[in-house]
């Protein structure tokens, strides 16, 4: 996967991009609006991250020209501005996400990986599973290691959106928007209990450990060497 | 012109133009009543003299016949002298004339005014045989200078009487104003004196008149929301400050501190740990200030789609129940209504309430969510067990920064005093209000929407 961050900002853009590249990814980095859409209209990438505001052009006539050629690279956009009118603006234009600074990384690539998933279709296999973890989907049970696990019709989407996005580590917003359509940056504490209580359930009985806390930037799912 | 004369002034000028043109109707009408008066006086002096003139002469039919009577007709016309007596053929051929240095009279019978060498006459004349259409005409003119002298003479006075009369009420007029507005100049003293050092300055109703009264009220009334917004605000840029201090003073001495000696691995992450949790509290921080800025801006554009108020509460207590259940607080949901609203932005102002009265019941308390719908208002009550919030800090707790709890933020991770801040914006952004209250052991913060 290969992304085009195109900042201004040589500080921001140089720590997006080693972040991004220590996700695993294949970052380039431009810092200024022409070669930014110079490199973004070579069409070899998977994904366009754009700041708004940019030194010769901006990110919306970034947009504008990759949509005029015929490019349906998706596009994440970052702005220090939260004006409704941008975010309208750069939605109508054909974006895909907004994000506004000062945002957390873990929320930038927890939003980055689903707008690269998003072109492919979603697994609708009945079963998910990782290590002796099992969800099954149809009937809404989860059993590990043979046993059954009751769970609430909330801890199993807390369990089914880990199971899906394993090896990824979810920010607690994110977990909240998707679990609970909670939209806002609420208080994370309610994450943090919800999750202790799918531990309790999942994890406690078990030596082997499968969710994880990534201190400051959320929780994944993973199946790690003990 | 009048545009930019003072008050007093204009009042002033007012004053006396009435006044002039009081006085000046009176003098007229006075002087014409004068007049007519006079001509009425010569009349009934004219007119015996004459009648008795035509009937001593009733027997004259040619001029030659006259003088037998002129020495009669001279007595008659010696005292007092002013008096003259013509006599004229129908034709205006002179018969007899006392003084032919008068003015000539008019053909017609009756009361006439004539005017010569600066002298006035009245003249009456009537035919010596009034059914014969060739008789001669007889006339009698008087002097009438003195009666003139006195009428001019009373128009100076009434232009005398309207001129100082109209300046007498220009200045007492200006006077009167100039102490009737005194409250007015007191006013404008007041207000040319209020800056931003001096807001607590108030009028003086109590010796206003009563139209001032009303006006010096809305002054005060406009003084005292300033004096508030302006407290607010200054706080509100202090608290900003304050607020961002602590975490800026702890990141920069915590990392200082950590890259002053070499140290394992393990304590630098642990250093970039807690760093990242003061970042996160200030990232919140300023995303919340955006939030309010934007709400302050009119820019907080609800997205109104029809809502089921109980489906959304059920939806954020369902959110917060492991929470409540881990503190042992009871939480549930009564009554049902709908509203249309924007679903995140409302979720948003419940949860910050929500989150609000968690921390501050205790074990074993309820939290109780009431939603109805009724008399054209959508309202949603969320009310919880605990310690109550003073009365006089009630409606302090939407202002931001605020804290009931005075002792700050020991290391938890809520909003920096701003979630209900943030609720109140939402709530009114959907045209609605937002109260709290305490009674019987329960605080309850009452949201209400009018039903569009």
């Amino acid at each position: 996967m290969r992304l085009l961050v195109v900042e201004d900002q040589a500080k921001t853009g140089h720590y997006l991009r080693q972040g991004l590249s220590e996700a695993g990814f294949v970052t380039d980095l431009a810092e200024d609006g022409d070669t930014g859409l110079h490199l973004a209209l070579a069409g070899e990438h998977d994904l366009l991250i754009l700041d708004v505001m940019l030194p010769g052009r901006d990110g919306w006539q970034i947009l504008q020209a990759v949509r005029a050629a015929g490019l349906e690279t998706p596009v994440l956009f970052l702005t220090a501005r939260d004006a409704v009118q941008d975010r309208v603006h750069g939605l109508e234009l054909g974006a895909d996400d907004y994000l506004v600074k000062p945002f957390a990384f873990a929320e930038l690539l927890a939003r980055v990986r689903t707008l690269l998933r998003r072109g492919s279709a979603p697994t609708q296999e009945p079963f998910l599973g990782l290590a002796d973890l099992r969800l099954d989907l149809i009937r809404r049970r989860v059993e590990r290691g043979g046993l059954r696990i009751e769970l609430t019709a909330k801890e199993f989407a807390l369990l089914e959106l880990l199971l899906r996005r394993h090896g990824e580590v979810l920010p607690k917003s994110l977990i909240a928007s998707l679990v609970w359509d909670m939209n806002f940056d609420s208080d994370t504490n309610l994450v943090e209990v919800a999750i202790r209580r799918l531990r309790a359930k999942v994890d406690d009985p078990h030596a082997h450990k499968l969710i994880h806390t990534v201190r400051g930037m959320g929780y994944v799912l993973e199946a790690r060497a003990s | 012109m009048i545009h930019r004369l003072s008050l007093g002034s204009r009042l002033a000028v007012l004053f006396a133009a009435c006044t002039a043109l009081v006085s000046l109707t009176a003098g007229v009408l006075f002087s014409r009543a004068s007049e007519q008066h006079f001509i009425e006086l010569d009349q009934q002096w004219l007119s015996p003299r004459l009648t008795a003139i035509i009937t001593r002469l009733a027997n004259v039919q040619r001029p030659e016949d006259l003088a037998g009577y002129l020495p009669a007709l001279r007595q008659d016309l010696g005292h007092p002298a002013e008096l003259a007596l013509r006599i004229q053929a129908s034709d205006g051929t002179p018969w007899f004339d006392s003084r032919p240095d008068l003015p000539a009279t008019p053909a017609d019978a009756g009361l006439a005014t004539l005017h010569a060498d600066g002298i006035d006459y009245r003249s009456l004349a009537a035919p010596l045989r009034p059914v014969d259409a060739g008789s001669p005409r007889v006339a009698l003119l008087l002097d009438i200078t003195h009666h003139q002298h006195f009428l001019q003479h009373m128009q100076r006075l009434i232009w005398l009487t309207v001129g100082l009369s109209a300046l007498a009420t220009a200045l007492l007029g200006a006077w009167a104003v100039r102490r009737g507005l005194r409250p007015l100049r007191q006013i404008g003293r007041i207000a040319a004196g209020v800056s931003a050092h001096s807001l607590t300055t108030r009028l003086p109703v109590a010796h206003m008149p009563e139209e001032l009264a009303r006006l010096a009220e809305a002054v005060n009334a406009m003084l005292e929301r300033l004096e508030n917004a302006f407290e607010r605000l200054s706080g509100f840029s202090a608290d900003i400050a304050h607020e961002l201090r602590t975490p800026l003073s702890n990141l920069l001495t915590h990392t200082q501190v950590t890259l002053s000696r070499p140290r394992p691995l393990e304590t630098y992450r642990e250093a970039l740990h807690g760093n990242l949790e003061e970042l996160q509290w200030m990232a919140q921080l300023v995303n919340d200030l955006l939030y309010l800025a934007k709400s302050d801006h009119g820019l907080l554009l609800p997205q109104r789609q029809p809502l089921a108020l109980h489906e959304e509460l059920d939806a954020l207590l369902e959110f917060y129940a492991p929470l409540a259940e881990e503190r042992g607080v009871e939480l549930r949901r009564v009554g049902r209504g709908d509203m249309a609203g924007d679903r995140h932005m409302l979720r948003r102002a419940f949860s910050n309430v929500l989150d609000n009265a968690l921390r501050f019941t205790p074990a074993q308390g309820q939290i109780v969510v009431t939603v109805d719908s009724l008399d054209g208002l959508s309202r949603v009550r969320i009310a919880n067990t605990g310690p109550a919030i003073p009365a006089d800090r009630l409606p302090r707790v939407f202002d931001r920064f605020y804290r009931v709890d005075p002792a700050r933020r020991e290391g938890q991770q809520e909003h920096a005093g701003l979630g209900l801040a943030i609720t109140r914006s939402i709530v009114q952004a959907h045209g609605g209000c937002i109260q709290a209250h305490c009674e019987a052991g329960w605080t309850t913060f009452v949201f209400e929407w009018p039903q569009a």
